[in-house]
């Protein structure tokens, strides 16, 4: 009887655990709230920079690749990612157009030559404001964990759900802005990309979008 | 990104170029010594606990590419090699071994014959590890090693001094196919490899990404 009472206590535990380590599914009501607070807060966003970290993740490797660097965005379509360690790379998006600077080799090219590419990029500049509600590319559902509301988006477009099998939005809980992306390219393989020292709105001059 | 790709469509051409050469390999040319062992075994890629990770860049006919190239050893036959985009989207993902070859997933438009082929060649040198030595030749700083490879021929230039593989050159009976070139502090692992080919524009740097 005691070690009945006992291995019920455990297992009760387990299940505790679990649901705690777990999202649930957000209600109707609670998805209403979360959409509205995240597009108040993404209509406020003039500018934003933070550091960020990413972790590509291969389910045959040892460890994930990790780098690291700045991000920075200004209202409606500027963008720079610079990466910073273990090496120098920036990539600009600006008007159209994609510059690039690989360790002082540089190079530039239209977006607009291919058309999954602009997908890309528009996914891109949506995960970092927020901006991904949209239920005509993406089947979208809602879960919320103790610290963040998740949202999973699966692309509709096939030529984009080719590369992409699920983009993960975490949204901090506090300001409603995007903590953490996670693309998967399948099961078992994704990038990561967790945002730190997030600044909203701090002024950034045009020019600073230059490669 | 997956846009860069595209412009490695120039590789298309890459087949007017290869055109056939008239002359002597000049390694035939040097001084030619007693061989000293059967079989050399090349250091690199061979550790299958390493996940050997190399930003890379990529020119052919004055276009660039870069992304990260990944190679696995992951069994005693077989390496797995992953070619990236900065932001981790997988271009290229395939597994190779001596005689076999097997693509994962290609992006659309890497999925050219003439480029899996180069690559396929490139990355079968790049990751053999064992040479079989039919004849040696002798500069004042390098012990050469001449291997039969179908028709081809692997010269590997390995430092007198060191005792390091320093350099791979694929060739015919007359010239210069490709070569690869290594840079490695302990022998074991190269921190720089650059793969040149001769009949073509391209260009493959491979710089190993310390990852702390």
């Amino acid at each position: 009887m005691k070690i009945r009472s006992y291995i019920l206590m455990l297992s009760l535990m387990f299940i505790g655990f679990t649901a705690f380590a777990q999202e649930q599914k957000m209600s109707d009501t609670e998805i209403t709230a979360f959409k509205q607070s995240v597009n108040t807060v993404s209509k406020k966003i003039k500018s934003l920079s933070t550091d960020f970290v990413q972790f590509k993740h291969m389910d045959f490797l040892a460890k994930d690749i990790e780098t690291s660097g700045k991000m920075f965005f200004k209202e409606p379509n500027l963008l720079q990612w610079q990466y910073k360690k273990p090496y120098n790379y920036s990539i600009v998006f600006k008007n159209g157009k994609i510059l690039i600077n690989d360790e002082g080799k540089k190079s530039a090219m239209d977006v607009g030559s291919s058309k999954i590419f602009a997908k890309l990029n528009k996914l891109i500049v949506g995960s970092v404001s927020g901006d991904m509600f949209d239920d005509k590319e993406f089947a979208i559902t809602y879960f919320k964990t103790k610290d963040f509301n998740v949202t999973k988006l699966i692309p509709k477009d096939a030529a984009l759900k080719k590369y992409i099998k699920q983009i993960e939005l975490s949204f901090d809980k506090q300001d409603a802005t995007v903590n953490q992306v996670r693309l998967m390219e399948s099961a078992e393989d994704y990038t990561k990309i967790v945002f730190k020292n997030k600044i909203l709105n701090a002024k950034i001059d045009d020019s600073a979008f230059t490669n | 990104m997956q846009k860069s790709t595209i412009r490695l469509l120039p590789i298309n051409f890459l087949l007017v170029f290869l055109l056939v050469s008239c002359g002597v390999n000049p390694i035939r040319k040097l001084e030619k010594v007693p061989v000293a062992k059967a079989a050399f075994d090349a250091p690199y890629f061979s550790d299958p606990k390493i996940d050997y990770v190399y930003k890379t860049h990529i020119s052919v006919y004055g276009n660039d590419l870069s992304g990260i190239f990944v190679v696995k050893k992951i069994n005693a036959d077989w390496h797995r090699v992953v070619f990236t985009t900065e932001f981790g989207n997988k271009l290229l993902d395939f597994e190779i071994s001596e005689n076999d070859f097997k693509i994962n997933s290609i992006v659309e438009e890497l999925d050219r014959k003439i480029l899996i082929n180069t690559l396929k060649e490139d990355f079968r040198l790049l990751l053999n590890k064992k040479f079989a030595i039919q004849n040696q030749f002798a500069t004042v700083s390098d012990a050469i090693y001449e291997s039969a490879d179908g028709k081809y021929y692997n010269y590997l230039f390995v430092s007198k001094s060191g005792q390091q593989l320093q350099k791979i050159t694929h060739s015919t009976e007359r010239k210069e196919k490709f070569s690869i070139h290594f840079q490695s502090e302990n022998n074991i692992f190269a921190e720089h490899i650059s793969i040149e080919h001769q009949n073509i524009k391209l260009k493959i740097e491979l710089n190993y990404l310390k990852n702390d």
